[in-house]
């Protein structure tokens, strides 16, 4: 997967596993924040966060295994992207 | 799993259940949930664990005239619990005061023990020998009662895997060393941010254990409400739906006093969350929850109103 072809798939799964209205998943850029407690973010919170990572397993083929500490790469839809096409490479 | 703190007792408006816009509960800011009381029980390790305890029984008798409006609490819960009444309610309410001191005790002092010189004070460890066939991750779901510190650190001694412990942010920042002491394959993960269900995601991928409480609401819109000795209580969802995303059994685990003062551990069946059934899990938990606390009723170490938690 291209990095379109990641931020597409991340869009996809904020509709159908988080439940965001398809309007609002549209108009999400590399730039959008992802976890609550952050102005202007989607507002994410650990349930949503846990979905998220399923939903990324699943759609992109990348198991969320990690020692160290995820949260920088799920700040924001462009780090995700960049984590996930990270990870591709890498397999 | 180490928060034995008293819960703060102002009342005011329910802030509500399932929603992200209600305060949490502040759990950790009671006047008495102070360093230099962890200080003095801690001080306290010299002497022979009989004594000791002597000591605690003690002091948890005189401490509660110290919090009347957690002893009126604690007295409307067990009337609820239990129906009891008059002078045997009275007793019972001492009897919380008193229990919760000894494993306070415990805690800072005999839970600090290799884990193979802990079993020494383990007088029965029923269904236990359920973890040797769990080999991938899995969820430890234990809660406020008796004592769970030391069933976590039994359980992540037995299961030979990391235990990834799931706490709340503690306020008290000089807590930390006496109440989240990593080590003996134990790691306290506090939840500071929405992101730590990723460490928790990551920990069980590899199969590693996690641990949680599974008795009080957070506050957040992962609170359900759960009939738990016949009134609806929110108890918190977020451990099954983990459960149920990462196809990892739910293992739950109780550690009680008895009265050689010994512990006697219980592992029930584990659950196994299928998509959907989250609830009934819940439910299922919230049910081997009561029914313990059935048996103890004077080791329920929650100093709040289960039912309306949220008051702040």
């Amino acid at each position: 997967m291209d990095n379109d072809e990641i931020l597409a798939a991340i869009k996809a799964l904020l509709v159908e596993r988080l439940k965001f209205d398809a309007t609002r998943a549209a108009m999400v850029t590399p730039d959008t924040t992802l976890p609550k407690g952050i102005d202007g973010s989607l507002g994410l919170d650990s349930l949503d966060f846990i979905e998220l990572a399923m939903g990324i397993e699943e759609r992109c083929g990348v198991v969320v295994d990690e020692q160290e500490d995820l949260a920088p790469h799920f700040k924001s839809v462009g780090s995700l992207v960049d984590f996930i096409a990270a990870r591709q490479v890498g397999r | 799993m180490t928060d034995p703190s008293l819960a703060p007792s102002a009342a005011a408006s329910l802030t509500g259940v399932g929603t992200e816009a209600g305060a949490p509960p502040r759990w950790y800011s009671h006047t008495y949930n102070r360093p230099t009381l962890y200080r003095l029980a801690a001080s306290m390790a010299w002497l022979p664990r009989p004594a000791r305890l002597a000591f605690a029984r003690a002091v948890g008798q005189a401490a509660r005239r110290l919090v009347p409006a957690e002893r009126a609490v604690v007295r409307s819960t067990l009337e609820i619990m239990t129906g009891a009444t008059g002078a045997r309610l009275d007793e019972l309410t001492a009897g919380v005061f008193r229990d919760f001191a000894m494993c306070f005790s415990d805690l800072v002092t005999t839970n600090r023990q290799p884990p193979r010189r802990l079993i020494a004070h383990v007088s029965q460890a029923q269904g236990a020998e359920r973890l040797a066939g769990l080999t991938g991750g899995m969820i430890s779901l234990t809660a406020h009662v008796g004592n769970w510190e030391m069933a976590g650190r039994l359980l992540a001694h037995r299961s030979a895997r990391t235990t990834h412990v799931v706490v709340a942010e503690e306020e008290v920042r000089a807590l930390e060393r006496w109440v989240r002491r990593d080590g003996d394959g134990v790691r306290f993960v506090a939840r500071t941010a929405p992101t730590v269900s990723l460490q928790l995601v990551a920990a069980l991928r590899r199969g590693e254990v996690v641990a949680v409480q599974g008795d009080r609401a957070l506050g957040t819109r992962g609170d359900t409400l759960v009939p738990f000795f016949g009134r609806p209580a929110p108890f918190p969802r977020g451990p099954f739906v983990l459960a149920r995303a990462l196809r990892v059994p739910l293992v739950p685990a109780f550690c009680m006093l008895g009265p050689d003062y010994r512990y006697s551990v219980t592992v029930p069946a584990p659950l196994t969350v299928e998509p959907g059934d989250e609830d009934d899990a819940l439910r299922t938990w919230v049910g081997l929850l009561e029914a313990t606390i059935r048996r103890h009723p004077t080791q329920w170490f929650n100093f709040f109103d289960i039912w309306n938690p949220l008051r702040a």
